[in-house]
């Protein structure tokens, strides 16, 4: 279970590096577009960045609660 | 084809094909105002139903010890009575009736911005109404319109649930309906159209459709909540496994009051509309009209626990809400002065649709002050669950809703049937209406005081006298209302026939045909400003061909 | 004033001629009422999340007693999948924008296995609290009832999305959509990019504080 557990923390925090990357990536490219669902597409991507990083956070042990060890 | 009208390409030069046969025109219509119609005579329906359980109440409180009907049963019939009226009455009228009916044609579109959503929104409404009035046969709901927990937990039988549902799914109809709306009128107006020249009818539309869509979903969400307890035991309200009914009293309510202002803007943009018309005045402090019906739709999210006063809240969650209340009197109080002021030196044409009208600022103001009493919160302390606060909603919901309602029928019937209701009966329901109406719910502010609980089958004899004179009023009032759909049946074959514009009203409703053809205009035309100036010519350019034989310019079939 | 408004959203669009302005005109009816549904589905699991805050804040102390505070490690992981699915579905709307089908297609198909993945980690993650912390959504007080409302509600979206997907990708391979004309897939990113903003918020409900 412990072993288990520990993987999953480690794939969360690889994941949420890259996706918070590339969403910030993402986010730079697109500042400029014009049109209102480009302006919502900028704040969700904003909003996924976040995720990202509570993701990398949590798999990190900073933020949640972790499984007893066995 | 020179006409000098302007060519906007895009959506206005389009529209969905003409509709053949009966069932495309008349059943499955994509035609906003049949879909109106549609909303129209359903709510009607749905009015005379409830209006017979309301009957029922008040045979049952003749007697103080009447026997009528068993208090179980009594319970379930102003349950029903009070769900049928707001949900399956007063919304569906207001908005799917009045707003599709005239709203599009108002701000010079063709139809809404999406026809088969309003399509499904109306067919989901009566479907959803048998729903309500099936739960008569499985243990209709005994806890009121309000169903708080945990009496409505309790209930025995499927009733309760098929309340949430049916209530839940009309509040489906409601959000897309708002929605449509919403995305119409910013949209789809006519060119020259900006905001601030577009008939107060409109505003008031625009004020509502943004509660429509947002607070009925909040009901939602309670109800599935409610429906997911009962049916499979998860706990939300129930206070042994965790929950809380205060909770359900603040998911409840945090709908239930912005649903009272869905229930009255549509109806201050009709009276506005009226009121104008028969004075021949244009509106008095338009801007502070649109603008008020903003600010009522924004303030009314913050209000809601002025309804839980008694709940066992804290004191300090208490008074700001009190204070908003207070708050939310301002823009109304300036409504109901902005609109004595456009009486005030006007060229009055008292015609049925302007008594209801007028009546409505009587009325209404009555109830609004009531409503200012209960906002006290020491006050409310007293009154809560007596008949003072049935009195309250009965002024505002009947005495403003209802009149705004039959006002909007007897001014708009021309355009959709192309006859007048007739003027004598109008009156005669006019005044039996307004007569029975104010015996039957003026004394219930006086019975609250002297302590007359709401919600009992029978009660104590010192209430008797008043209880019977509101009843056998209550009988004058149903006579009103049954002359008032006499006359709409009769009128519909024999009125007298309107023309386009029977009122001289300057919207862009009465410079089409009555009834109009499925296209509305020939040609969108152009706004110049807005439409109240009674003295000057019309801002209008390019309706020369409206009211002419002249063939409509090649509109082409495929909705978009 | 309502001309100028829809001439100017058309203009990344290039209206040329009726046809196009039409085009234009109806896409943005569509995109705005589609917005307003959404803003709707947000006041939906507002209602709900504002339920589960209310009764956490009653004053039971949380979690209840009886019932241990979530793992968060699988759901840190499932997380990471939901948003790099999230990032998926971006460039696969970038590479169509671009006329790059195979890129487009490849990256939907990657977004569509990332969701399914996201589905098959909140299995896993209800069958450990059902059969090992015995938490169900009726018997477990108020955390299991909002927890699994929520979640069961979230996940019910995502599905709902993963078949949206597939639809989109099968009628972007039928020629449905062109270059210039891409409301479904427009949308399609839209609804899947809310599913995953909702699941930042219960994601930091439930697991991280």
């Amino acid at each position: 279970m412990d072993q288990l557990a520990h993987i999953e923390r480690i794939l969360a925090m690889a994941g949420g590096i890259i996706v918070a990357v590339v969403s910030a990536y993402a986010l730079k490219n697109d500042w400029k577009t014009p049109g209102l669902d480009n302006q919502v597409f900028k704040v969700m991507l904003a909003l996924l960045f976040v995720g990202a990083v509570l993701a990398f956070l949590a798999g990190y042990g900073i933020l949640g609660t972790f499984p007893k060890a066995a | 084809m020179a006409v000098a009208a302007a060519h906007v390409g895009g959506i206005a030069d389009h529209i969905h094909p003409e509709p053949q046969g009966f069932i495309r025109k008349y059943i499955f219509s994509l035609d906003h105002k049949i879909i109106g119609i549609q909303y129209l005579v359903t709510g009607f329906v749905f009015f005379v139903l409830a209006g017979l359980l309301a009957e029922i109440i008040r045979v049952q409180l003749m007697h103080a010890n009447g026997g009528f009907v068993s208090a179980d049963t009594y319970n379930e019939v102003y349950s029903i009575h009070g769900s049928a009226m707001v949900w399956l009455v007063v919304i569906p009228l207001l908005t799917g009736g009045f707003g599709n009916l005239v709203m599009p044609i108002m701000i010079g579109a063709r139809d809404v911005a999406f026809p088969w959503l309003n399509m499904l929104s109306f067919w989901i409404f009566p479907i959803s109404g048998l729903m309500l009035f099936s739960s008569f046969l499985m243990g209709a709901p005994v806890a009121g319109w309000t169903e708080y927990p945990p009496m409505s937990l309790q209930a025995q039988g499927f009733g309760t649930s098929m309340w949430a549902l049916a209530i839940f799914l009309v509040g489906v109809s409601s959000t897309l309906t708002g929605m449509n709306f919403l995305v119409t009128m910013l949209k789809m107006r006519a060119p020259g159209m900006t905001f601030t020249r577009m008939p107060l009818f409109v505003w008031g539309q625009l004020a509502t459709a943004p509660l429509l869509m947002v607070a009925t979903t909040a009901l939602a969400a309670a109800l599935a909540a409610l429906f997911m307890e009962r049916v499979f035991g998860v706990p939300f309200y129930d206070p042994t496994k965790g929950g809380s009914p205060i909770l359900w009293q603040h998911m409840f309510w945090f709908y239930s009051h912005p649903a009272v202002y869905i229930m009255i803007l549509p109806g201050f943009g009709i009276i506005s509309e009226v009121l104008s018309t028969f004075s021949r005045k244009p509106p008095f402090g338009y801007r502070m009209i649109a603008f008020s019906s903003m600010a009522i739709a924004l303030f009314g999210f913050m209000v809601w626990a002025h309804h839980m006063f008694v709940a066992g809240i804290a004191p300090f969650l208490q008074l700001p809400f009190m204070v908003l209340t207070y708050a939310i009197a301002v823009p109304t109080g300036v409504k109901i002065f902005s609109w004595i002021a456009t009486l005030w030196g006007g060229s009055l044409r008292l015609t049925t649709a302007m008594l209801f009208a007028i009546g409505f600022l009587i009325l209404f103001t009555l109830g609004g002050i009531s409503g200012v009493f209960l906002a006290a919160i020491p006050f409310d302390m007293h009154t809560n669950g007596t008949y003072f606060v049935v009195a309250h909603f009965h002024y505002v919901l009947v005495g403003g809703s209802l009149m705004s309602i039959f006002a909007g029928m007897y001014y708009w019937f021309p355009k959709m049937a192309g006859r007048l209701l007739n003027e004598a009966l109008g009156k005669l329901h006019f005044w039996l209406f307004t007569l029975g109406f104010n015996g039957t719910f003026l004394p219930m502010h006086w019975l609250g005081f002297m302590g007359m609980p709401r919600r009992v089958a029978t009660y104590d004899p010192q209430f008797q006298f008043w209880n019977q004179f509101e009843s056998i009023s209550s009988f004058v009032m149903t006579l009103g209302i049954l002359i008032f759909f006499a006359n709409v049946l009769w009128s519909i074959k024999y009125g007298k026939k309107s023309g386009p514009n029977p009122w001289g009203g300057r919207t862009l409703e009465w410079m089409i045909a009555s009834p109009p053809p499925y296209y509305n205009f020939k040609h969108i035309p152009k706004v110049f400003a807005r439409p109240y100036d009674y003295s000057q010519p019309l801002p209008y350019k390019g309706l020369e061909e409206e009211l002419t034989t002249a063939k409509p310019e090649p509109v082409p079939a495929g909705a978009h | 004033m309502a001309v100028a408004s829809l001439a100017q959203a058309g203009a990344e669009f290039a209206p040329h001629g009726e046809v196009d302005q039409l085009y234009a005109e109806t896409r943005d009816l569509r995109l705005l009422g589609f917005l307003m549904f959404l803003v709707s589905d947000v006041v939906l699991f507002s209602s709900f999340i504002f339920a589960y805050l209310y009764l956490r804040n009653s004053g039971q102390g949380w979690p209840p007693p009886g019932i241990g505070r979530p793992d968060v490690a699988l759901a840190a992981l499932n997380s990471a999948v939901l948003f790099g699915s999230g990032a998926t579905m971006h460039y696969a709307l970038e590479n169509w924008k671009h006329g790059k089908f195979t890129r487009y297609a490849a990256f939907m198909i990657a977004t569509i296995i990332l969701g399914i993945l996201f589905l098959s980690g909140q299995a896993v993650e209800y069958t450990k609290l059902y059969f090992q912390e015995h938490v169900s959504w009726a018997g477990s007080g108020i955390f299991g009832a909002s927890f699994f409302t929520l979640t069961g509600m979230h996940g019910f979206h995502v599905f709902v999305g993963v078949w949206y997907l597939i639809v989109l990708l099968l009628q972007s391979v039928h020629g449905v959509y062109s270059k210039d004309k891409y409301f479904g897939l427009t949308a399609g990113t839209l609804y899947w990019h809310f599913v995953d903003v909702i699941w930042v918020v219960l994601f930091s409900i439930f697991y991280l504080i």
